[in-house]
């Protein structure tokens, strides 16, 4: 039910509604009138659309190339490009069969439809008598001819028009001379019917971009176990390598598609960090990720279809395959195939590098990175071996106020300076905020512990009473 | 197999030793299994190898919670001294570092060691870090792993030096002292007052270290102090510094000793 003008329609039926002669777009009040034991529920549209999505990425199983109809289609379906693919089902009949027997399962009643163009599959699939068809190349306006014009997914403006001018059927607007229809149309009407006749392009909207390295298995038993799933997608990737080989390239991420058998579809994902064709490297990727992900995947009642593909290549080298260390004994293929393996098992951003950073304030002078980094420059002045996570305020007594610290008392325990080294005056970068100017301090105290102190602010140019942190520690 | 037999025929003791070191090497064992000498004849004649032996578990340990960033520099220090190559794998679980932040690249930096070079692997708990370790011993890319980390425990510093054995690469683990473990070695390291340059101004960091366990070693008691410029350690002035003047270094040494026995 759907609020609308004139009050509430009907916006979708069961089958023993329809049976009672009721029809999508009566008013509620008719429908009521009609069949007293009408049960009324207000339509979802968000719902309905979070459902149709997990069942277009279900059938990714048939197709990678799968998009859900919109609001100009209806938005109650999705279509196939299963061009390419239906040979692998033993031909277009079966894959129907086999599509309409699975949706059969699911309680899903469905209506299916093969054709060269995707508005010609549309209209039969909402008009053809059959619950199945399947209309053989070039046989677009046969089939279209005795269809309503509704078929041809016009708006409903467009249609009541038509209706009006009393053309009833598609067979009725072919071959018509094009020019008065332009002129008194929206190109809504001719773009959807040279859509329908194959004479202009109609782009999908795909649920995911189809990747160009993509290899399925069906099994013939649900699998259960992390490791059947490992073996299997080893097989994946071994199918894969060779279309990776032959065009010189090597998988930077991959996705994994889990076909449960109740239609759900888990995806694991794993990125490289450098490209790869080994098939063990990266079954071990999933085996890690799976161990830390394992409570978030259910496994339900198995799986019964994989799915591998290499979303992001890049070009490789022939001959990286060989595990010898090069000259300076280091190997940087086996090195970025350990940060894989420690990054999927500990987790993202876990593995890191350290990057410099051309800022003066000590906290901003470095940055982790998870690729390539620059040289570091030579060391300067004195840095401190660990940076605290923030500085902390400690009670510093001082001679003068601009002077070195004499004790200090940081995180409850009171230090006395051995010796004191500076101040290193760094200024706030006035790009960003208007921090007070830090003077830093080297400083030991007696039992030859060393700290990075600095105190805030100039005195008596900025504050009267500066402030003193503990930044850092020295080895 | 021939080259084996002609060694074995040779009668002259060096020549075996020799050909057997050259067999070795062709393995790919033994080059990378060498050990890192600290370049100072007084430390290195306690070692059985000559120097931190590779393919083993080493221990640094702090004297106090406060000498953390003093023993953690020690390791920075050796890890600087070894050849240019591969990466070294730094490993750090929550509590290894506890309240003293994050190494710092720039400190890194300015102790010799290439922040470049270093690959910082942040375990999300203890077990996770010993995973890490092993893995990355057990893979033969790094030149050396470091770990920080919190407690362990006998099997696991097992596994580690076992790991570690099977490649050749050299394990260096910072952890909290009075834990039994199967190290070949183990520090301990306090900080204590920097050497000086002409001008009076802090120069080259100083630590005390104290080999307390050494297997097939000695145990001995040195005040070190390290050039980040040259990667040299060199003993501190013994007799001109005032800390040396605590008198607790001969007692300590005879202490260690005790233990030892």
């Amino acid at each position: 039910m759907v609020e609308a003008a004139g009050g509430p329609r009907i916006a979708a039926l069961n089958e023993a509604a329809y049976a009672e002669g009721l029809a999508v777009h009566d008013l509620l009040a008719d429908a009521r009138a009609k069949v007293t034991t009408l049960q009324v529920r207000p339509a979802d549209p968000t719902a309905d659309d979070a459902a149709l999505r997990r069942l277009a990425l279900w059938a990714t199983r048939y197709t990678p190339t799968v998009s859900p109809w919109g609001e100009q289609n209806g938005a109650d379906g999705f279509f196939l490009d299963v061009a390419g693919a239906s040979h692998l089902f033993g031909g277009e009949e079966t894959l129907l069969a086999d599509l309409i027997s699975r949706l059969d399962r699911f309680g899903l009643p469905a209506r299916l439809a093969i054709a060269d163009t995707a508005g010609a599959a549309w209209a039969l699939s909402r008009f053809h008598p059959d619950d199945v068809a399947i209309l053989p190349s070039g046989q677009e306006a046969e089939a279209l001819a005795p269809l309503p014009v509704a078929a041809l997914r016009l708006s409903p403006d467009t249609s009541a028009t038509l209706r009006r001018l009393g053309f009833k059927r598609i067979g009725s607007l072919i071959d018509k001379p094009r020019a008065p229809f332009a002129a008194r149309f929206e190109s809504e009407l001719l773009t959807r019917l040279d859509q329908a006749l194959g004479r202009a392009a109609e782009p999908l909207a795909l649920i995911a971009p189809p990747p160009v390295y993509h290899s399925l298995r069906y099994l013939m038993e649900p699998i259960f176990s992390q490791e059947a799933i490992v073996a299997v997608a080893t097989r994946l990737m071994k199918d894969l390598v060779h279309a990776l080989v032959r065009h010189g390239v090597g998988a930077r991420a991959l996705r994994l598609a889990l076909y449960r058998v109740d239609g759900e579809v888990t995806t694991i994902d794993v990125s490289l960090t450098m490209p790869t064709r080994d098939p063990a490297h990266v079954t071990r990727l999933f085996d890690l990720k799976l161990e830390r992900i394992a409570e978030a995947v259910e496994f339900g009642f198995g799986f019964e279809a994989l799915g591998l593909a290499a979303t992001i290549v890049e070009p490789m080298e022939p001959t990286q395959t060989d595990l010898a260390p090069s000259a300076d004994g280091h190997n940087a293929e086996a090195c970025a195939a350990l940060v894989d393996r420690l990054q999927q098992r500990l987790g993202p951003r876990s593995v890191r590098r350290l990057a410099p950073v051309a800022s003066h304030l000590p906290e901003r002078a470095e940055m982790a990175v998870t690729d390539a980094i620059p040289a570091w420059p030579a060391p300067q002045a004195a840095r401190p071996l660990f940076l605290l996570p923030h500085a902390e305020p400690a009670d510093v007594l001082a001679l003068v106020p601009e002077g070195p610290p004499q004790r200090f008392r940081w995180r409850g325990v009171m230090h006395d300076v051995a010796h004191a080294q500076g101040p290193e005056r760094i200024a706030s970068e006035w790009w960003r905020s208007s921090q007070p100017t830090r003077d830093y301090y080297l400083v030991e105290d007696d039992d030859g512990r060393r700290f990075w102190l600095y105190r805030e602010g100039l005195y008596e140019r900025e504050t009267n009473a500066p402030r003193w942190f503990v930044q850092g520690l020295f080895a | 197999m021939q080259t084996a037999s002609m060694a074995y025929q040779s009668s002259h003791r060096a020549e075996i030793v020799g050909e057997l070191r050259r067999l070795l090497a062709q393995q790919g064992v033994a080059a990378e299994a060498r050990p890192l000498p600290f370049g100072l004849q007084t430390i290195d004649g306690h070692l059985p190898h000559g120097g931190l032996a590779g393919g083993a578990l080493h221990e640094v340990v702090p004297e106090a919670r406060s000498d953390i960033p003093a023993a953690f520099g020690f390791v920075v220090a050796m890890l600087s001294r070894i050849r240019p190559g591969a990466p070294i794998f730094l490993v750090t679980s929550p509590c290894g570092l506890a309240t003293f932040g994050r190494p710092y690249g720039h400190g890194l930096n300015s102790l010799g060691l290439d922040p470049a070079r270093v690959i910082l692997v942040a375990a999300p708990n203890a077990t996770q870090a010993l995973w890490a370790m092993e893995e990355a011993l057990r893979s033969g890319v790094p030149a050396a792993v470091a770990g920080v980390i919190g407690k362990l425990d006998f099997r696991a510093s097992q596994r580690l030096h076992i790991a570690a054995g099977e490649t050749g690469r050299l394990l260096l683990l910072l952890r909290p002292p009075g834990m039994a473990s199967v190290a070949v070695t183990r520090w301990r390291v306090a900080a204590t007052s920097a050497a000086r340059d002409r001008f009076g101004l802090l120069a080259r960091w100083r630590w005390q270290i104290k080999l307390e366990r050494c297997r097939n070693g000695r145990p001995g008691q040195w005040i070190v102090e390290f050039d980040h410029a040259t990667h040299h350690f060199s003993l501190a002035a013994a007799l001109a510094d005032p800390t040396f003047s605590r008198s607790t270094v001969v007692h300590a040494h005879v202490h260690a000793r005790g233990r030892a026995g």
